[in-house]
């Protein structure tokens, strides 16, 4: 009893690693998380149903969100973070980019995911970033250089249908892992149920209760095989893409 | 034939709850951190490459401020030269000598990006502004590799010096060692942060 206190002890020490500190992360409640109030309803609704279109056509995820502070984080070091808090973007593909607006720290960022690193570059953002948002911003125009924003980044996503259609191959192919997952558990089942069925045989009912053994472990293989899943009825939520600093930001 | 089965299905049993309790951790981990390392050398070299056009750049409109265009060149051939390969990565001081590298390559291309602050053809000319984004976002990835990086060393050491991690290390990975990191007040002293207008 005293053992299996000290283990359990073990166990939460070892859960309780401490991880590093992280902003204050506003919900992921759409594709528009505008959490500082910079959009009204009616600009909301037509930014995420473009950008619930798009995601539609070519599974690439695009966020817009409006931040009332950055809690003094550099917004390129934020804008990582929470791209990766919120998984933007396809797992495997990491086809996400946030467009993040914090008008009291007088910045905005283009964040790009991975996959997208190779269309969306660094020399476009800022493209985008100083010749559509920023003059916008600087009139105090937030919904205007916001629109503006998303045009351009939605153009140049647009514009290349090679890189659309790799991307629908990755998306196709198969997780390894998964199938490697799988087949390890089958096959501990299969043996299970083997040995079930001839002990049943051999000593019926009696011999079921005793033959099994070591499956508590195989069932819990199910849950860790089912990773990836996104997109629920009519929710949004990141498909687990990740981001690696691409993109820019500008200050006005 | 029975008695085999069953003993096949405990020995794999036990094989999947070992492997659930961390056994393979230690060169999961490793695997981990060096792929981080990767990246973080993968994103200093594109930062080298990145500067051979940056300085001819400059030097089209402010070929006059040679000593820092000298220094940038040299201090890129430098940081070229001290490349750590992975096994290197439990050497603390091949580490340093890397990091020292790339710090002076840093501190050279921010003279550089300030003496061209006092040239108006330079900062308005649309290859210069690529660039200077360019290397903006560079410098962004750069951060972002190191901090991965030092988060996977740190998670591969807590598992080599703790317990179980510790005993399983001992038993089955005799060779394994702690990984060297940055260091902390590094990061506070980071690289020039490219600024427009």
């Amino acid at each position: 009893m005293r053992l299996a206190a000290a283990i359990a002890a073990l166990w939460l020490a070892c859960a309780g690693v401490a991880q590093a500190a992280e902003p204050d992360f506003p919900p992921l409640t759409g594709r528009v998380v505008d959490a500082a109030n910079l959009l009204d309803a009616a600009d909301e609704a037509a930014i995420e149903a473009r950008l619930r279109a798009h995601e539609d056509k070519t599974s690439t995820q695009f966020v817009v969100v409006t931040l009332p502070s950055l809690e003094g984080y550099d917004i390129a070091d934020y804008g990582v973070r929470l791209g990766r808090h919120w998984g933007i973007g396809q797992k495997g593909v990491n086809n996400g980019a946030l467009l993040i607006v914090a008008p009291n720290d007088r910045a905005v960022r283009i964040e790009v995911g991975y996959g997208l690193e190779g269309t969306l570059t660094d020399a476009l953002t800022s493209v985008i970033i100083n010749g559509a948002i920023l003059p916008r911003f600087r009139n105090g125009d937030f919904p205007g250089g916001i629109r503006a924003g998303v045009d351009d980044v939605l153009t140049v996503l647009d514009g290349n249908g090679e890189e659309l259609r790799q991307r629908a191959v990755a998306m196709s192919a198969p997780d390894q892992d998964d199938w490697i997952a799988f087949a390890f558990v089958a096959l501990i089942l299969g043996l299970w149920v083997l040995i079930l069925v001839t002990n049943f045989r051999r000593h019926g009912w009696k011999g079921l209760l005793a033959g099994g053994g070591g499956s508590s472990r195989s069932s819990r293989g199910w849950s860790s095989g089912s990773s990836g899943g996104f997109r629920g009825g009519g929710g949004f939520s990141g498909g687990g893409g990740s981001f690696g600093g691409g993109g820019s930001s500008g200050r006005w | 034939m029975l008695k085999f089965m069953s003993r096949l299905a405990l020995i794999l049993g036990l094989a999947g709850s070992l492997a659930a309790c961390g056994v393979n951790n230690v060169p999961t981990y490793e695997e981990q951190a060096r792929a981080a390392w990767s990246e973080v050398q993968n994103q200093y070299q594109r930062r080298n490459d990145l500067i051979p056009n940056l300085v001819e750049t400059v030097k089209g409109f402010a070929a006059q401020e040679r000593d820092v265009l000298t220094s940038v060149v040299e201090a890129r051939a430098k940081a070229t030269q001290v490349q750590i390969n992975v096994d290197q990565l439990t050497d603390p001081e091949a580490l340093k000598r890397f990091q020292e590298a790339q710090q002076q390559l840093s501190g050279a291309l921010g003279r550089l990006l300030a003496v061209s602050e006092n040239y108006p053809d330079l900062k308005s000319n649309q290859n210069f502004l690529t660039l200077q984004s360019q290397l903006e976002g560079t410098e962004n990835r750069i951060a972002v590799a190191r901090r991965d990086y030092i988060d996977a060393v740190r998670v591969y050491n807590t598992e080599l010096r703790t317990i179980p991690g510790r005993w399983i290390a001992a038993f089955l990975y005799p060779e394994a060692q702690p990984m060297a990191t940055f260091t902390v007040a590094e990061e506070v002293t980071r690289n020039p942060q490219v600024k427009f207008n």
